[in-house]
């Protein structure tokens, strides 16, 4: 998304007896509302185009139209380096310290960040073992599986309704997040708060991979309150299974709805420790990195 | 370049000659004031005329620190501490470096609270902060403490005594059990102190703790280090008189100075840096037979009701711990 709005800086040009910023600021919010259209935004490319509108507000009204634009796309560039590409680099260090000889890691879904820290620790020679735990519909674990298997890393399949089955193996739980809350919340694919919850009652410790860009302040107590809902098609049908077409019709009953969530609400509580690009922090200090950083970063 | 080179290299050893003038001497010194304390001769002593040049050869001389003991966690934390302050101070632009130099000099006697005196290496080294940190505990410790009471202690900190020390002559009444320790059997040197105080003591085993815990009001560990979940890491047997108060309701209390606040996280026990002590059984055990020497334990949050620190009362859950790694000073 950032690429896209640098490659439409690049195009923009200031119409005559306008000021720039303004303009710019009106034409970006005709962009996200299109974007909005398509799929509601997530709360990371939330935070990334308040960062875009902060800049473009700060920038110095003497500067040329040129300037400008190469300010702003030199600005973009940044965030990309620091807060994304940087951010993962330092939590796949942190975390692999977090990984022994001999250990068995148990991933649900597929994060980038977690499939990072699989390859680094691959890398350096660890012996470890992963679990890629997936779920309809998505299926989102198969091309995780894939890509660590294509590196040689022993990995070993299974559905989200064996996960209390196989947990009494695992040593380490590593989980993504699309963000995480004030509250220490972790707001991730729907799935995830199953597998921490029976993670915490194995006593196994749940680590969550999350760049700091991707917190949020806001609370939110449940997974109700504020979710996105998926296509509910995709849950009525499976795919290569043409004869289990029982909800062909689920339109049509009326006391039938079905439900797609995409996201889930994971509490504190089931989290063990939060990896993000600050260090490795407990999820209870989540504001107190949203306070203190924001400010003296103020996203630059 | 060389020059500074060879200059870190004098450094390392004096620094270390530092520290095993503390192993030598008494208990009080603690070890990461004597680090900070060499970090300062460090800074004193260094040719450098940049920050950046001074914060390598410190970070040399920090390393070689910690190398020394490298199971020691307040040494690592102390050092730690320091070396954040001194990027800290750093990336703050000061126009004249020897002002940044000087800053860090009075931080660091800040902390020991007494000039460094490169001639007073021979003495006793008092450091008047370390008391001062263990006085502001106390007080606040004590304040826990009713009359009447029964502590359970564990471990001898000097921190927990000073906090009964100062109990006892506010003519509070209070009663100690304190646990043998084994293997050092460390319970047997906090009962000595104890009875130079006229505090009624009684000395329980290790595993007579849960039976006796029933008359137990509150329990004062120490700590090695503080961790970054809140959790603290002490000597073994602190989980299991935690996770014991825990079902039982008993209040853990942690007396623990700043600089013991290192940035470690571990997830288990087996997670840390081991520190192995040997344990004499009285008996020649068979070869075949293993014997588990580790000497620490890592207590998670949840166990511990309070952190006393130099720096006020803490709950070990809140947002304060890594907060006040951030951005307090040491």
């Amino acid at each position: 998304m950032l690429e896209a709005f640098q490659e439409s800086i690049k195009d923009y040009s200031t119409p005559p007896e306008k000021a720039l910023i303004r303009d710019l600021t009106a034409k970006i919010n005709c962009y996200v509302s299109f974007l909005i259209e398509c799929r509601p935004l997530s709360i990371s490319m939330g935070n990334a185009i308040r960062f875009l509108k902060t800049r473009i507000v700060k920038l110095p009204l003497t500067l040329s139209e040129s300037e400008a634009k190469a300010t702003l796309l030199s600005d973009i560039d940044r965030f990309i380096n620091e807060k994304i590409i940087l951010a993962d680099k330092v939590i796949v260090r942190h975390a692999v310290t977090k990984i022994r000889d001999g250990d068995v890691l148990l991933t649900y879904g597929s994060s980038s960040a977690v499939e990072m820290i699989c390859l680094h620790a691959h890398d350096i020679g660890k012996q470890f073992r992963v679990v890629v735990v997936d779920s309809r519909p998505k299926l989102e674990g198969r091309l995780l599986l894939h890509r660590l298997v294509r590196k040689g890393i022993t990995c070993t399949y299974t559905h989200i309704n064996a996960v209390s089955y196989i947990m009494h193996e695992v040593n380490r739980v590593f989980l993504g997040a699309s963000s995480v809350l004030s509250n220490g919340t972790v707001y991730s694919r729907v799935g995830t708060a199953c597998v921490a919850m029976v993670a915490h009652q194995f006593h196994v410790p749940v680590l969550i991979c999350c760049e700091a860009y991707k917190f949020y302040e806001r609370v939110q107590l449940d997974s109700i309150c504020s979710n996105e809902l998926g296509d509910p098609d995709a849950i009525s049908k499976v795919p290569g299974r043409k004869e289990i077409n029982y909800l062909d019709d689920w339109a049509n009953r009326e006391n039938l709805q079905l439900l797609n969530l995409i996201y889930d609400a994971t509490p504190s509580d089931y989290v063990s420790m939060i990896i993000t690009d600050y260090g490795m922090i407990p999820p209870t200090s989540v504001p107190v990195i949203v306070r203190e950083y924001r400010k003296e970063h103020l996203w630059i | 370049m060389n020059m500074g080179r060879n200059n870190s290299s004098h450094c390392t050893r004096r620094s270390r000659y530092t520290l095993s003038l503390k192993t030598k001497n008494s208990t009080t010194l603690a070890e990461a004031v004597a680090a900070i304390r060499a970090l300062a001769w460090v800074i004193r002593s260094s040719k450098a005329t940049t920050m950046m040049d001074l914060e390598i050869e410190l970070k040399k001389a920090s390393d070689s620190l910690k190398s020394w003991d490298t199971t020691s966690i307040s040494l690592a934390a102390g050092c730690d501490l320091f070396m954040h302050y001194v990027t800290r101070t750093s990336a703050l632009e000061y126009e004249d470096f020897n002002s940044a130099k000087s800053r860090l000099l009075e931080r660091a006697e800040k902390f020991g609270n007494q000039p460094v005196q490169m001639s007073h290496y021979h003495e006793k080294l008092l450091t008047k902060s370390v008391l001062q940190a263990r006085k502001i505990i106390a007080m606040l410790g004590q304040d826990f403490i009713f009359d009447g009471c029964t502590i359970l202690v564990h471990g001898l900190s000097q921190v927990v005594l000073e906090v009964l020390k100062t109990a006892a002559q506010s003519r509070k009444l209070f009663r100690v059990l304190c646990t043998e320790g084994r293997p050092d059997r460390i319970g047997l040197q906090l009962s000595n102190e104890l009875a130079k105080l006229d505090v009624p003591m009684k000395l329980l085993i290790d595993s007579v703790v849960p039976y006796g815990m029933d008359k137990v009001d509150m329990i004062f560990v120490g700590a090695d280090g503080v961790v970054e979940s809140g959790g603290i890491i002490n000597m073994m047997g602190t989980y299991q008189i935690a996770l014991v108060a825990k079902s039982m309701n008993k209040p853990v209390y942690v007396a623990a100075e700043r600089y013991k606040f290192a940035r470690l996280y571990p997830l288990d026990q087996k997670d840390m840096v081991p520190a192995l002590r040997p344990i004499d059984f009285g008996v020649p055990i068979p070869s075949k037979v293993e014997v588990e020497t580790s000497a620490r334990d890592y207590t998670p949050p949840q166990y511990l009701n309070l952190l006393c620190t130099n720096l006020g009362v803490l709950t070990p859950s809140e947002p304060s711990v890594p907060v006040l790694l951030i951005s307090s000073p040491p």
